[in-house]
């Protein structure tokens, strides 16, 4: 089903249920059906494959980093490869690093599914969902900021570069200090930014009236239901893929 | 010379390429003024030129070396960049070091780094703030700090993204005075992003017009 279509309050409740989903399974092979059903989701819903390549490539090197870590660095469990007499993988460090991986990607990929659709329309779905106009309107402020704090973190690594930091050849715990620097004014900016937005808001009234009324409403169609029960039977039926693999 | 060769760019979000087979170049020892329409390009020129950004097509070379086939920090020995907003280029703790953080890594002395800083700190009128922090300057006080540490770098070239916002008519005037000089003194290459005509008009000594 096209997600542009779908209720907002469907697409917050999947993310929600499939991203809960992705950390309480503690099995890989549930895992592995949930990222499927995610993906299923997305493609099902009007996404090419290359544009979920495009918005999740950026984490594959924090995820490969996790995996790493979590597989050479966790001890407990049998010995699966050794190196010169010392275990390096074991089967519990492995089991951990398959987890923790599968559970970023499927959290990532679920925050997908609000990627369709307006803004103003998961701030009436948040607002007919008993949520404080002014918190869901922060929450989604504080959403529309975030790519311009990224292009704005983006100049100032720029800024340094052509004044002449190397940031490529120095070393990760440098490089972790010079980062942390840097970020120091984009941090600064945006907290000096809300304070300008909201001296902005309040000079247009904003919570002058306590209830705010809305011309739109959103309204749940016997579709978007059956849609969501579908989805939610197939996340109960992928907890049980284990005792299915167990007999 | 800064070459660009048939480049055409498009932004990720975009559908219509911002440039297409567009062309120019940027000599040493001139002021060039481009000028154009609200988003026209001339800021994505900018960061074309300083290797900020690439090309999906064509090249944009600096004295015949691609800005692909080098870092960042090595076209930063050549090119001065100034952002359109001063608050993405200042990052140091204070006034001073925002100006010796680039003269420190391009390898000066201690003495000849403080040196130049005050000379420019004091050209720019910052000389009573050079131990504050840069974020509790002015808006005006930031755009000439980060004007400053642009041209303490002495590089080949220099591109100034809308450098006059902001700047009282003194101060620019000040500006210009300084971009000749820069110009025929050092045989500076300066590309002036503006929408100033008087400014341009008086500073420039070409106009590239960015079509829309």
């Amino acid at each position: 089903m096209n997600l542009q279509m779908v209720d907002p309050r469907i697409k917050i409740l999947l993310l929600l249920t499939i991203s809960s989903a992705a950390l309480i399974f503690p099995h890989p092979f549930s895992l592995a059906a949930l990222l499927v059903l995610a993906l299923f989701i997305l493609m099902a819903g009007g996404l090419k494959p290359v544009q979920v390549w495009v918005k999740a490539r950026g984490l594959c090197g924090l995820i490969l980093m996790l995996f790493l870590i979590q597989c050479l660095f966790n001890r407990a469990g049998e010995p699966l490869l050794w190196l010169f007499n010392m275990p390096i993988v074991t089967d519990f460090g492995l089991n951990t690093a398959l987890l923790v991986s599968l559970r970023l990607l499927i959290i990532v990929l679920s925050a997908m599914i609000v990627l369709f659709g307006e803004s103003r329309d998961y701030l009436l779905a948040l607002t007919q969902c008993k949520v404080p106009y002014e918190i869901a309107f922060m929450v989604l402020a504080a959403l529309r900021f975030l790519p311009i704090l990224r292009e704005e973190a983006q100049d100032v690594i720029c800024a340094a570069q052509l004044r002449g930091l190397r940031i490529k050849k120095t070393g990760l715990f440098h490089k972790l200090k010079v980062y942390i620097s840097l970020m120091l004014p984009v941090v600064a900016g945006a907290i000096h930014r809300a304070e300008q937005l909201s001296f902005a808001m309040e000079a247009r009234a904003f919570r002058a009236n306590s209830h705010r009324s809305s011309m739109r409403r959103l309204r749940l169609r016997v579709v978007d239901v059956f849609y969501a029960l579908v989805i939610l039977m197939a996340v109960i039926a992928i907890a049980f893929i284990p005792l299915l693999t167990i007999n | 010379m800064i070459t660009v060769e048939q480049i055409t760019y498009l932004y990720p979000h975009s559908d219509t390429p911002i440039f297409q087979d567009f062309s120019a170049h940027f000599k040493r020892g001139e002021i060039v003024a481009v000028s154009g329409k609200n988003g026209s390009g001339k800021t994505t020129l900018s960061k074309l030129l300083a290797g900020i950004l690439q090309p999906q097509k064509g090249s944009v070379c600096i004295d015949g070396l691609s800005t692909k086939s080098q870092d960042l920090f090595e076209i930063g020995q050549k090119v001065g960049y100034l952002f359109q907003n001063p608050n993405r280029q200042l990052f140091c703790e204070t006034v001073f070091r925002e100006i010796t953080f680039g003269l420190n890594n391009q390898g000066l002395k201690k003495q000849q780094a403080t040196e130049k800083a005050d000379y420019y700190l004091n050209y720019f009128n910052l000389a009573s703030y050079r131990d504050d922090y840069p974020g509790h300057l002015s808006h005006g006080e930031k755009q000439r700090l980060a004007l400053a540490a642009v041209l303490a770098l002495g590089t080949d070239y220099v591109v100034l993204d809308e450098p006059t916002i902001g700047l009282d008519m003194l101060r620019r005037r000040e500006l210009g005075e300084l971009l000749l000089k820069l110009c025929k003194e050092s045989n500076c290459g300066i590309v002036l992003i503006c929408q100033e005509a008087e400014f341009m008009a008086r500073y420039a000594e070409r106009e590239l017009v960015i079509p829309v």
